[in-house]
């Protein structure tokens, strides 16, 4: 800003052809080259501070699986001991599981029940949220009942899905879909309706129809907003998953902790349970991915 | 000559629904305010036309009139000696606010209305679409930037982008909301001589509102100035420089300051007219934010910018 303005003044009767290129460059945010070296100085420290953060992170993260494989040895009484393996116990039994192959087995079976109820939740949540934020009728039938639904926990509902789709597939893919469901709705027809009426005004102006005033303007515009409610689609499809699994289920990783600490196999309840926490973050990682992706044009908006 | 775009006897009013008052359980009663009243005007093709008027003189009203993003209470709006019916290729709209597609590059952003069929049926390749862009984004000074999300643009860049969005689908007039009214002094300045190069380069037919007195006759060949509310047509101003293409600084010759002058002392009566009333601004959807509610006496009001 303030080099635009202290550059001389030019003047006002110049002729406009020979004005047009250096005026071209002259609101351009300028960098002269102490700037530069500045940046350069701060990209260093930046690395030191983000290597330095690796560090504090992984601190964290070292010193709990220490307590882990030393607290149930020195810490715990005999008695807990059993019920609380140290870290070599559970990743010895992660091998063996790994080695039968039967933590695969369960990971496919989660992974196929939850990637099937994720994906009815998304293109279900988009396509009504899309319908419902255009048209302001069937919202206002619709959004009472819609929040009565949302707001009954999805696992209440495990009893009555069961019953009316049996304990096979259907009724676990149905209870994620169910709890993925209502964060992709909520966040399209939040996303949808906040659009900068400014755009949609310029759109009009543009000429642009209603389908095309959709498809080019809201839709692009309420992408990020959708993908947020992706992000928590997913975490929420796992956690509803893992306690279906638990209540009724002849495989997947609920299936084994449960089964594990039933049949007393303490180290692979916790591989299980390992497990679980990997898959977890690795989803999450994925779809913050995906999300910022989709919303690169968005992060500096009104820097 | 013969008239571009004729208004004949345009009213615009809206049912104002009165803003929010933090504390007070008012704000569902509607008025009538009249925007526009009987408003008569002609713009000849080609012609540069800026429009000044206090604030709540209708110019924003005007504009969406003529663009048709909204339809006149009364009287006709022609373009072409056809009415207007709705937002057409053929007038194009810059706003203030640039309102530039923030997920699209200043190429895409350019290039937006050649996306449909164009006036001879046929569409265009997205290779046509990027080269006409290109072409554009040249004119206004923009060359090698086509990659550019807005955020990286400076206002400046970001108004001459949607400058080239509205010429790029070649539309006969241009209608401009008090487009520089965003920027510092020295940027402004710099546009306006790009506007009036574009302006010459193109033979637009151009109306150009602004609040700011010297701009209004820097750029226009008439300066039409409108009353406080309900906005009238109060004079036209012919503005007559000679030696204007010259190099000389426009601004400082004595022809220059005669015109201001005249035009400040119309538009000074009305502003402060318009101050007297409180008439404040109404926004697109009907709502006027700062307008007390009627049941209220008008608060104190603070000077209005426009008077500068």
């Amino acid at each position: 800003m303030s080099a635009t303005l202290t550059k001389p003044h030019r003047p006002a009767g110049a002729s406009p052809a020979e004005a047009a290129p250096a005026v071209g460059q002259s609101d351009l945010p300028e960098k002269p080259a102490t700037a530069a070296l500045a940046t350069l100085g701060y990209a260093a420290r930046g690395a030191a501070f983000r290597t330095g953060s690796w560090l504090w992170k992984a601190t964290g993260i070292l010193a709990f699986l220490t307590l882990w494989e030393f607290g149930p040895l020195y810490l715990a009484a005999p008695s807990t001991r059993v019920f609380l393996p140290p870290l070599h116990e559970v990743l010895l039994a992660w091998g063996k599981l790994f080695e039968s192959g039967s933590i695969q087995g369960h990971l496919a079976a989660s992974l196929g029940r939850s990637v099937a109820g994720f994906g009815i939740a998304v293109v279900a949540g988009v396509s009504l949220g899309l319908l419902i934020a255009w048209y302001g009728r069937l919202n206002s039938v619709l959004n009472p009942l819609l929040e009565l639904f949302r707001n009954t926990a999805a696992l209440a509902l495990l009893p009555v899905f069961t019953l009316l789709l049996g304990i096979g597939e259907e009724s676990k893919v149905t209870i994620v879909a169910y709890a993925a469901f209502f964060p992709v709705l909520l966040n399209t027809i939040a996303g949808v309706k906040t659009v900068d009426p400014l755009l949609i005004r310029a759109a009009k102006s543009l000429g642009l129809n209603s389908f095309r005033l959709f498809q080019k303007v809201i839709l692009p515009s309420a992408v990020p907003t959708i993908f947020t409610g992706i992000r928590m689609a997913g975490t929420a499809s796992i956690l509803v998953l893992i306690a279906a699994e638990m209540v009724g289920a002849k495989a997947g990783l609920g299936y084994l902790i449960v089964n594990a600490q039933s049949s007393f196999l303490i180290p692979d309840m916790y591989a299980g349970i390992l497990t679980v926490s990997l898959l977890g973050l690795g989803v999450n990682f994925l779809l913050v991915a995906l999300e910022r992706h989709f919303s690169r044009w968005r992060t500096a908006v009104g820097a | 000559m013969t008239a571009k775009i004729s208004l004949r006897n345009v009213t615009k009013q809206f049912t104002v629904r009165p803003g929010k008052h933090p504390g007070k359980g008012s704000g569902t009663a509607s008025t009538t305010l009249t925007a526009v009243d009987s408003l008569s005007l002609d713009v000849r093709d080609g012609e540069f036309l800026t429009l000044v008027g206090p604030s709540g003189s209708g110019k924003t009203t005007l504009l969406d009139l003529l663009a048709g993003l909204s339809t006149p209470t009364s009287g006709e709006v022609l373009v072409d000696g056809q009415p207007v019916t709705g937002p057409g290729k053929d007038r194009a709209v810059v706003f203030q606010q640039y309102a530039l597609f923030p997920w699209r590059t200043a190429s895409a952003n350019v290039s937006i209305g050649l996306e449909g069929k164009g006036p001879d049926g046929r569409k265009l390749s997205r290779r046509e679409r990027a080269a006409k862009a290109s072409e554009y984004l040249k004119l206004v000074g923009l060359a090698g930037f086509e990659d550019r999300f807005p955020h990286e643009l400076s206002g400046g860049m970001k108004q001459r982008v949607a400058i080239a969005r509205s010429l790029a689908y070649e539309p006969d007039v241009l209608l401009m909301d008090e487009p520089f009214a965003a920027l510092d002094a020295q940027t402004r300045e710099q546009l306006q001589e790009e506007l009036l190069r574009i302006w010459r380069a193109t033979g637009k037919t151009i109306v150009f509102i602004t609040h700011g007195i010297d701009e209004a006759v820097y750029l226009g060949q008439r300066v039409a100035v409108l009353s406080a509310r309900p906005g009238r047509l109060k004079a036209i101003v012919d503005v007559e420089i000679p030696d204007r293409d010259g190099d000389e600084d426009i601004r400082s010759t004595p022809a220059f300051v005669e015109q201001r002058h005249k035009v400040w002392t119309l538009l000074h009566d009305e502003v402060r007219l318009a101050q007297d009333a409180g008439h404040r601004k109404i926004l697109p959807d009907g709502t006027a934010p700062d307008e007390p509610a009627p049941d209220e006496p008008a608060a104190q009001q603070t000077p209005e910018r426009s008077a500068a």
